[in-house]
């Protein structure tokens, strides 16, 4: 019966009184509003540009995940970038990285982008590698998996490198620098060491190195979308570089590098063809020859997928990839690709024959348009490799190469 | 048990004392009552990446279960809400003239060009870099650009889709379409701006500068923006789409039950709004007739009609989620060859124009980028509600609000117009067979009239209806039919009395319409509607 009464004193005559009863029953008990400790925690790490101060790091300091040579293992140490220095018209980079196998790359650069009203820039940089058990297997597509060797190569360069914008997705300049070469008994103890298996004549310059300058030529096309994560448009890059053996005279060559890609959007941009060509190729210059360690190589995360590292070596490499990508959601996409790469001792021969095939498939962690991680599988006669990366496989090459010559 | 038996008590004493009833003396309920005064409510913001987060693993909210639908709440007795914080009625209800379609929440408070713009505050980072100016008159208004690769396209969108959720009844802001040169630009004393990793610095001509290089700049040297009139009163954040606010008393019904909030989704479909999103809203704490309340805005229309403010908006806009598990997996396993609707899509080549058309639209399957708890609830007959609205959008009406985006290019507006004005025919179609379309019920010398709003609008043909009538109960909520009662005319009714008429058709048998009719001072009128489906 109390129930009874209390339901009849409370029940309202009129939507008007329904509906502020409601309201003052609230008002009875309203609280502030809040949000939980770990939607707070959240919007902290927005608020406080988390995420970006651990980008950008400490006035330019900070971690640096990666950027070292396959077989590297697990690479990490400080980096500093300054892009805001001069109202953005000095950049200063350096870095200095050491990996799980003890391999370590010190790099240091200043450029200047915005010269002559945006349309030159200018910039310098310089390298020390120590790269502690790079792989060699012989010469040739022919080179036998069982000759599988190591060496040690630490090199260091220093380059300076002007670009042109001639027109909006053109630009062409040039290069000038030095490298200094060293190369020593491998460090990995389950690998035999390359002079034990190799000499002088199957492996130019294995126990002699030479000092180098490198003057050279480049020009680039590129007219992708989205450089740091294309979808469609192409990207056309030709470089010459002559290595002028400066201290003993017999590695002395030039060497031409070309990098061709296209991106093919179909439905909307969620599917694509990339296709890409690579190509280097290199000629002694009369009476001298072209180090082993300076020879192209195929094989490995970014080309030929299905083989180690390195796997061939030869004077003259050339590398196809296609791969169709498409949208499994907006943050990540598959992969499916095919690699065909061959190396061979005379420049020309750059049919698809004798070629060594490698198809596979993978995934791209996206973020921004920017692929952060991949994980990629490569299938060959020799077996089946899995890749984690952190870059796009198909990173053009870039201009003056002081950095990645050779390109590990 | 003992609560059972309680209920039961309270319900037997309903039906003896007449307490318990299904209308009262003053429904329908037009205007929600004045709301109670606001003590006590601060701002505090909310987490987007929450949000994202937290509605794309684990949607919030209350949900139907299996079987047992929730209707809406927040509406009368006709199924409208009510007029107040949230939502009023206008277009459908009281036809707007052009000028007022155009003229939106106002218009008569553009920012003075005739003076400088005084910059109180900016941001060179982010997605979309802008500023915070004070005009001649200290007026305060918030300035967005379009990007160097669309322009116009954000300014414009923004215009559309403010005006063309204020016809449909939503609070925006009054933004306008404006022109500077940087010679209007003045900094303000003490004005700092925070860079890319949050850290303030006191603003110089070179922050305006490097503002001004990132977005469009007009031939004429001018930069169009879209200038948002700072809302009245106290902002305190962004709603939620489920649950209510704590500190607010006026807020009893949570958000995923609103109605106006459930049907937003078809209004966001009608522009591709697919960043409607607790952080685009606002709460604003405004002066009322008894105080302080809250009213619930919309803002952000700058990534509608296929813009995403800074550039083009991705294809997949609207017709997916960011993240679907099951459409990941459905693209997972099919390498791709299944392919979406949305990837079929042709678009202009028109820089005004973002990814934005008619043909793919499905407003069924349309989404916003993740699941909004709201949008999830709809029911047939809260689509109808908002349907019934868009349809009621006429080309002539459509045309003039696209005027209202100024822009240039012909093209541009041709698009837009033939693309809203298709869409909101498929939105139409669509819903119009979900629900009985028909509405607008009211009595006239006798006899029960409506419209058939497909006929109305050229949807689709008419509907062969039956009718019958009952007597209601009010007071015990049963109805008792009465025979030889089926056509429009109205029977017999005393004073005080309800009767209600149940409108079928053969070809749609699950769907029904009850009107409820009292008649009051002599009158019969229509109290109450109600849809099955």
């Amino acid at each position: 019966m109390a129930v009874v009464i209390a339901a009849s004193g409370a029940h309202a005559q009129t939507r008007t009184e329904e509906i502020e009863r409601a309201r003052r029953e609230k008002e009875a008990s309203v609280q502030p509003e809040r949000v939980s400790s770990f939607e707070n925690v959240m919007l902290q790490f927005k608020n406080r540009k988390i995420m970006e101060r651990v980008t950008a790091g400490y006035n330019g300091l900070r971690a640096q995940i990666g950027s070292m040579a396959t077989g590297s293992g697990f690479a990490a140490g400080p980096d500093f970038l300054r892009e805001d220095l001069a109202d953005g018209r000095i950049r200063i980079s350096g870095s200095a990285a050491i990996s799980t196998n003890l391999w370590q790359k010190y790099q240091a650069g200043i450029v200047l982008p915005r010269l002559g009203a945006g349309r030159f820039s200018l910039g310098f940089d310089a390298a020390r590698r120590d790269y502690r058990s790079l792989e060699f297997y012989g010469m040739g597509i022919d080179s036998s998996r069982r000759n599988r060797s190591d060496y040690r190569l630490e090199d260091t360069s220093v380059d300076a490198t002007a670009a042109f914008w001639v027109a909006r997705h053109v630009r062409v300049g040039g290069s000038f620098g030095g490298l200094w070469t060293d190369i020593r008994r491998g460090n990995d103890s389950e690998l035999p060491g390359t002079e034990t298996l190799f000499d002088d004549s199957s492996a130019p310059g294995l126990f002699s190195q030479a000092n180098f300058l490198r003057p050279g030529l480049f020009g680039q096309v590129d007219y992708r979308d989205d450089p740091a994560g294309p979808k469609s448009g192409g990207s056309y890059v030709a470089q010459y570089t002559l290595y002028d053996d400066r201290s003993l005279g017999q590695f002395g060559f030039h060497r031409w590098d070309v990098d061709v890609q296209q991106y093919i959007p179909f439905f909307n941009r969620s599917r694509r063809i990339a296709l890409r060509a690579r190509m280097t190729m290199t000629d002694a210059k009369a009476g001298q020859r072209v180090p082993f360690f300076l020879q192209p190589s195929v094989g490995g995360s970014d080309d030929l997928r299905g083989f180690r590292p390195y796997r061939f070596t030869g004077p003259n490499a050339v590398v196809y990839n296609a791969e169709y990508r498409w949208e499994i959601f907006s943050g990540l996409d598959g992969a499916l690709f095919v690699d065909a790469g061959k190396v061979m001792s005379r420049a020309g021969h750059l049919a698809f024959s004798d070629m060594e095939v490698s198809p596979g498939f993978g995934f791209r962690f996206n973020a921004r348009n920017r692929t952060f991680m991949r994980v990629d599988v490569g299938f060959s006669h020799e077996g089946t490799a899995v890749w984690l990366k952190f870059n796009d496989p198909f990173t053009p090459l870039l201009f003056g190469a002081a950095t990645r010559q050779p390109q590990y | 048990m003992k609560r059972l038996a309680g209920i039961l008590m309270i319900t037997l004493a309903c039906a003896a004392d007449g307490l318990c009833q299904k209308f009262y003396e003053d429904d329908p309920l037009i205007r929600e009552p004045i709301p109670l005064h606001v003590t006590n409510a601060a701002s505090r913001k909310l987490s987007d990446y929450y949000d994202i987060l937290s509605h794309t693993l684990a949607t919030p909210g209350e949900k139907h279960t299996k079987g047992v639908l929730i209707p809406a709440q927040g509406v009368n007795t006709l199924g409208d809400p009510m007029e107040g914080a949230w939502w009023e009625r206008r277009h459908y209800w009281r036809r707007m003239s052009a000028e007022e379609l155009q003229r939106g929440p106002g218009n008569e408070r553009p920012p003075a060009t005739d003076g400088p713009w005084t910059v109180v505050s900016a941001k060179t980072e982010g997605i979309t870099p802008g500023f915070v100016i004070l005009d001649r008159y200290n007026r305060r208004y918030f300035i967005k650009f379009d990007p160097p690769s669309n322009p116009e396209m954000a300014t414009g969108a923004d215009q559309i889709a403010s005006k063309i959720f204020y016809a449909l009844g939503y609070h925006v802001p009054e933004n306008y379409i404006a022109y500077f040169t940087p010679e209007m630009l003045k900094l303000g004393e003490d004005v700092t701006v925070e860079d890319r990793l949050g850290r303030k610095h006191k603003m110089t001509g070179r922050h305006l500068t490097e503002i001004l290089s990132r977005v469009h700049r007009g031939d004429d040297g001018r930069y169009r923006v879209t200038a948002s009139l700072a809302l009245p009163g106290k902002t305190i954040g962004p709603y939620r789409y489920y649950g209510t606010r704590r500190d607010d008393p006026n807020d009893t019904v949570p958000h995923e039950h609103r109605r106006d909030l459930r049907a937003m989704h078809l209004a966001c479909a009608l522009v591709n709004h697919d960043d409607s999103r607790s952080i685009n809203s606002t709460d604003v704490l405004e002066d009322g007739p008894s105080g302080k309340y809250i009213k619930h805005y919309q803002l952000d229309f700058g990534s509608t009609l296929g813009s995403a403010s800074d550039k083009i908006n991705s294809p997949r806009s609207g017709g997916e989620y960011l993240f679907d598990w099951k459409k990941a997996v459905v693209q997972l396993v099919t390498l791709g060859f299944a392919v979406q609707p949305w990837a079929r899509a042709h678009y202009p080549d028109i820089k005004a124009v973002g990814r934005f058309e008619s043909e793919k639209f499905d407003p069924d399957n349309w989404v916003p980028e993740y699941p909004n708890p709201a949008f999830l609830n709809r029911l047939p007959d809260d689509e109808f509600w908002m349907a019934k609205q868009i349809v009621n959008l006429r080309d002539e009406d459509i045309s003039a609000i696209v005027e209202t985006a100024e822009y240039s290019d012909p093209l541009a507006a041709e698009w837009i117009t033939r693309c809203l004005i298709e869409r909101r025919d498929k939105i139409g179609r669509s819903v119009f067979v979900k629900v009985l379309p028909l509405d607008r019920f009211k009595v006239n010398s006798g006899f029960l009239e409506w419209v058939d709003l497909p006929v109305l609008y050229g949807l689709g043909e008419p509907l062969e209806i039956r009718i019958r009538w009952a007597e209601f109960d009010n007071k015990r909520e049963v109805s008792r039919g009465i025979a030889g009662a089926t056509s429009a005319q109205l029977p017999t009714m005393k004073e005080g009395g309800y009767a209600v008429a149940t409108l079928e058709s053969p070809r749609r048998p699950r769907q029904t319409i009850r009107v409820y009719l009292r008649k009051r001072a002599g009158n019969e009128e229509v109290i109450g509607v109600e849809r099955t489906w």
